[in-house]
């Protein structure tokens, strides 16, 4: 009957694939990961139980003729389903976890590789081994085979208790991603040297393996990223796509096996460069997986069970070895884990819940097991006790977590989006409030003066648009109307070479909405506009008024008449801390664009200017070229000032202040003479910081340069 | 509406990869992810609701939001024709949303669910809102500008919340998948330890266009923030989605006062 050998095969698939879900169904009920039930499965159709009930039946169906075949399919699988793991292992997972992850993961291996080939070397290479296994080989895989770490039973284990965004489970998968890695190229390194004959050829595989690594890194993934990219922005995967990155899979997995290191590390490493960012990584996984997982990889595990010959161990002896090994195993990877992780400030509890973890060996190990057997580093015996181990201290993981990690103390653990600090210096940020469209012009110019060339300048301009207004407008005319306001400013910014960021809401309540986004922008200084008012005859009532009572920062109210550039700055200076902001204004306008300025201190007696000076020298020290600083004594300092300003400045820079006529009142009836008389534009400049009091009297701050130095003053 | 892109929205939020969803209701990844990019119909009722389950929401929830009511309750009228006057009654009647939501809670005090655990009562939307949580008729350049106004309005008043690390939590969010669940609406989330939930609400007067799962413009934000990880922001996400579903962004719109806002939302989340 089992002529055919492809029919054998197929009848094979059947009862390997439906034994191993249906002992999956029982294995999903103890809160088992499947691939318990998988190995379970494999051990049952094994010589361990089908081969000792019913040698008849496991001869049929498992024939040695039908092995080689087997083999080759379980070994097809791996390498596929190596190329997934590597998938799964995304660079974020490493980064920024910071010391914790590295120190965990390194003891995690440390530890259990000391244990493993210390027992190795002491004690299981006599009891277990035969002579012709080279010793140093054999110590050398013991340790790796301890030191194994299952990363997808892990992740599993994870998302199925919630686990995964919490500070033990980001940890947990940081370490084992590092693990898997380790372990990988440790083993790499072992299966080179027992391949290899002699020393210098085990000297050049290694060599030629790491030659391949730095190939797949510099030259490999770029290409990847590249065609990662082409992926993301078109419809998706076609098959061609897929095509070539099987082809590359193969590739990869034969050159590593040519190599001498075995062919599973070149698809780990191969899936390991796939860019994970786009949807290339994801939907490989996609399409690969069910294959990979449900068809294949149960084949690899019935192959593993086939192999493992529970009767092997016959002697109260074997079953202590067996024991010992595991007690062994748990504790390396256990106690190695949970105390680097303690050490490193967590609390026992999450420290037992990362080792119980780690200790996780899953498919990872028997696939290591499996190497290991081929090699014939390792006898069937040993085999068989490492595959126990595996099971047992897979299926102890979910009831141990369970117990350390109750789901009461989970919640309570839960982690946010790991939110980075700030970056460094943020670049100077201007807030345009734009109320009717003509005041846009003059503001776009003055902030290219104010930011010249400066790289990565934030200029916002902002419309807010009243709710009554809003409602009147008729929907269709909504975009149109809706733009105005801004289109001149924007305009202009653009024939300046400026990029600003538009925005326009409702609001009922424009000062604060304007002093919100200014924080929110980080605003260095808000402008705004000016219009002639209907009722009020004031520039710094209403709306600017509660601005400069609520803002953060300076704030500068813009009275334009036909700024176009800014050539020749007038700044009177008095010495309040308004003056000194207007002053620091004038400062960024020289820093930046060139501009000339004149300082014009008003004062009542000649004798006492020496004070201005030095905060005027403090703002403008010397190197920086030009400014220009005129002394006047006049008992009217706005007079004086209008007097200066009609000899022809661009913008006059002048601080709130009663001395200049500019009170910031609520309801003004002042006359704002230097706001109405002053030939060409005017800023008018309030520093809302709160000063201490006596910086705020104009007189008392002539008292030095020290009280400069408390300006906000950016450049 | 936008089933699809509503799933995704809430299976990353509730921490689950496509394969571990699709492996736990018993579908391939393949299928899931087809559904979640609208590429498949939808899923049958019993599907959804053990997506439902997985994600512990109210089943009857994402059955609304695929707008698998109809469907579902004409199959019922087929089997009890007589059921078909009661509903006509009420539409003759033209109940109102309190006035259905009386209806519903003597519903439930007479004749409880049986089989199935009482759902908690989903949270409405209305009382996490307030009125300077509200921006209308915005109209900025970007996505990012969205981001930075909405995150200025939810730090407001909230020592320990940082606007410029909440656009960045809002961002990174959104890197990870789309929140856009169609009709024109966007759900950008955040999460600060600690912090009482809380949501804001931004009305575009100029459409952003961009990556939509059903090609509409965006037209409305409904930002929240939470402070734990809880089920009860999924069943939100989900209930926002349904709204958008309703048309919300349409009926928003037209509005010019925060005020206004609030009441639409209150009237519309009536019967939840």
């Amino acid at each position: 009957m089992h002529t055919n050998a492809l029919a054998l095969l197929i009848l094979q698939l059947i009862v390997i694939i439906g034994l191993s879900r249906l002992i999956g169904r029982g294995a999903r009920w103890l809160g088992q990961p499947l691939v318990i039930a998988e190995v379970v499965a494999g051990i049952v159709l094994g010589p361990s139980l089908l081969g000792w009930l019913a040698p008849d039946v496991m001869n049929g169906l498992f024939p040695a003729a039908s092995m080689p075949v087997l083999t080759m399919l379980s070994q097809v699988g791996l390498v596929l389903f190596m190329f997934l793991i590597g998938l799964e292992l995304d660079p974020k997972l490493l980064k920024g976890r910071g010391h914790t992850s590295v120190a965990i993961s390194h003891s995690s291996i440390v530890v259990p590789f000391a244990l493993g080939a210390g027992a190795g070397a002491l004690w299981l290479y006599k009891s277990l081994s035969s002579p012709e296994v080279p010793f140093s080989s054999f110590v050398l895989f013991m340790g790796v085979a301890m030191s194994i770490t299952a990363f997808p039973v892990l992740a599993r284990i994870l998302t199925e208790r919630g686990l995964l965004q919490s500070k033990v489970g980001t940890v947990a998968i940081a370490c084992a991603a590092v693990d898997d890695v380790t372990a990988w190229c440790l083993l790499a390194f072992v299966v080179s040297i027992v391949r290899a004959s002699s020393l210098a050829q085990a000297a050049l595989t290694t060599v030629m393996a790491l030659a391949y690594i730095v190939f797949m890194l510099m030259v490999v993934k770029p290409f990847l990223a590249r065609l990662g990219a082409r992926v993301a922005s078109r419809e998706g995967l076609t098959q061609n796509v897929v095509a070539v990155t099987l082809v590359m899979l193969l590739a990869s997995a034969g050159i590593t096996e040519l190599i001498g290191i075995h062919a599973l590390f070149g698809a780990f490493l191969f899936g390991a460069v796939i860019p994970k960012e786009g949807r290339l990584a994801e939907s490989l996984a996609e399409r690969l997986e069910d294959v990979a997982v449900v068809l294949l990889l149960p084949v690899f595990f019935a192959f593993s069970g086939l192999r493992t010959q529970i009767g092997l161990l016959n002697t109260a002896e074997d079953w202590v070895t067996c024991g010992v090994i595991i007690v062994l195993a748990c504790v390396g990877k256990f106690g190695g884990s949970a105390v680097a992780a303690r050490m490193t400030g967590l609390r026992w509890r999450e420290a037992s819940a990362i080792g119980i973890l780690m200790n996780t060996r899953g498919l990872m190990e028997l696939i290591v097991l499996n190497i290991g057997l081929d090699l014939g580093v390792i006898s069937p015996q040993l085999f068989t006790m490492m595959v126990l181990m595996a099971l047992v201290t897979t299926f102890m993981t979910t009831p141990v977590l369970r117990w350390i990690y109750p789901t009461e103390e989970l919640a309570r653990d839960r982690v946010v989006v790991p939110m980075p600090s700030e970056p460094g210096a943020a670049p100077y940020s201007v807030l345009m409030c734009v109320s009717h469209g003509q005041a846009g012009p003059g503001m776009a110019t003055l902030a290219r003066s104010l930011t010249g060339s400066e790289e990565g300048a934030q200029l916002h301009a902002l419309h807010l648009v009243s709710p009554e207004r809003a409602s009147l407008r008729p929907e269709q005319q909504r975009d149109p109307e809706e733009d105005s306001a801004l289109t001149p400013l924007l305009w202009r910014a653009e024939s300046l070479g400026l990029s600003v960021r538009p925005l326009s809401f409702v609001s009922g309540e424009p000062a604060q909405d304007i002093c919100r986004t200014a924080k929110a922008r980080r605003a260095d200084l808000v402008l705004l506009g000016w219009h002639k008012p209907l009722f009020s005859q004031t520039v710094l009532g209403g709306t600017v008024h509660e601005v400069m009572q609520e803002a953060r920062g300076p704030v500068a109210v813009l009275v334009d008449r036909g700024l176009a550039d800014i050539r020749r700055v007038l700044v009177p200076f008095i010495g309040s801390k308004h003056d000194r902001a207007a002053l620091a204004l004038a400062r960024r306008l020289m820093k930046q664009s060139g501009a000339e300025v004149t300082v014009l201190h008003v004062t009542a007696d000649l004798g006492s200017h020496g004070g201005a000076r030095a905060q005027v020298e403090e703002l403008f020290p010397a190197t920086d070229g030009g400014v220009v600083l005129k002394v006047v004594r006049s008992d009217a300092p706005d007079e004086a000032a209008l007097d200066e300003a009609r000899h022809g400045y661009d913008l006059v820079i002048v601080g709130v202040g009663a001395q200049w006529g500019l009170e910031d009142k609520a309801f003004g009836l002042h006359r704002e003479r230097i706001v109405r008389d002053a030939p060409g534009s005017l800023l008018v400049v309030c520093d809302p910081t709160p000063a201490s009091a006596a910086e705020s009297t104009p007189e008392a701050a002539n008292s030095g340069p020290h009280a400069a130095r408390a300006l906000p003053a950016r450049s | 509406m936008h089933l699809g892109a509503t799933l995704r929205l809430l299976r990353v939020d509730a921490g689950l990869s496509l394969r571990d969803l699709a492996r736990r209701i018993g579908v391939s990844s393949a299928y899931l992810s087809r559904v979640e990019n609208g590429v498949d119909a939808p899923p049958t009722p019993e599907r959804l609701s053990a997506i439902a389950r997985e994600l512990d929401v109210p089943p009857a929830l994402l059955m609304d939001v695929a707008n698998r009511v109809s469907p579902y309750v004409a199959g019922y009228l087929e089997e009890v024709p007589g059921a078909g006057a009661l509903f006509l009654e009420i539409a003759r009647r033209r109940l109102s949303g309190p006035q259905l939501a009386r209806v519903r809670d003597f519903l439930d005090a007479e004749f409880p669910v049986r089989g199935t655990r009482a759902d908690a009562p989903v949270p409405p939307l209305a009382p996490l809102l307030a009125p300077e949580r509200v921006v209308l008729q915005l109209s900025c350049s970007g996505w990012d500008d969205v981001l930075d106004v909405v995150a200025e309005r939810l730090a407001s008043g909230r020592p320990g919340v940082d606007a410029a690390l909440l656009v960045k939590g809002l961002r990174e969010r959104g890197e990870e998948s789309s929140c856009a669940v169609g009709s024109g609406v966007a759900v950008p989330h955040a999460f600060v330890p600690g912090m009482a939930p809380a949501a804001a609400l931004v009305t575009l007067a100029k459409p952003l266009k961009g990556a939509t799962p059903d090609g509409k413009p965006l037209r409305l934000v409904v930002a929240a923030l939470d402070g734990g990880h809880g089920s009860v922001r999924l069943v939100r996400l989900a209930h926002v989605a349904r709204l958008a579903a309703y048309g919300l962004a349409d009926r928003l719109l037209e509005l010019h006062q925060p005020a206004q806002v609030l009441a639409a939302l209150s009237e519309l989340e009536a019967l939840r």
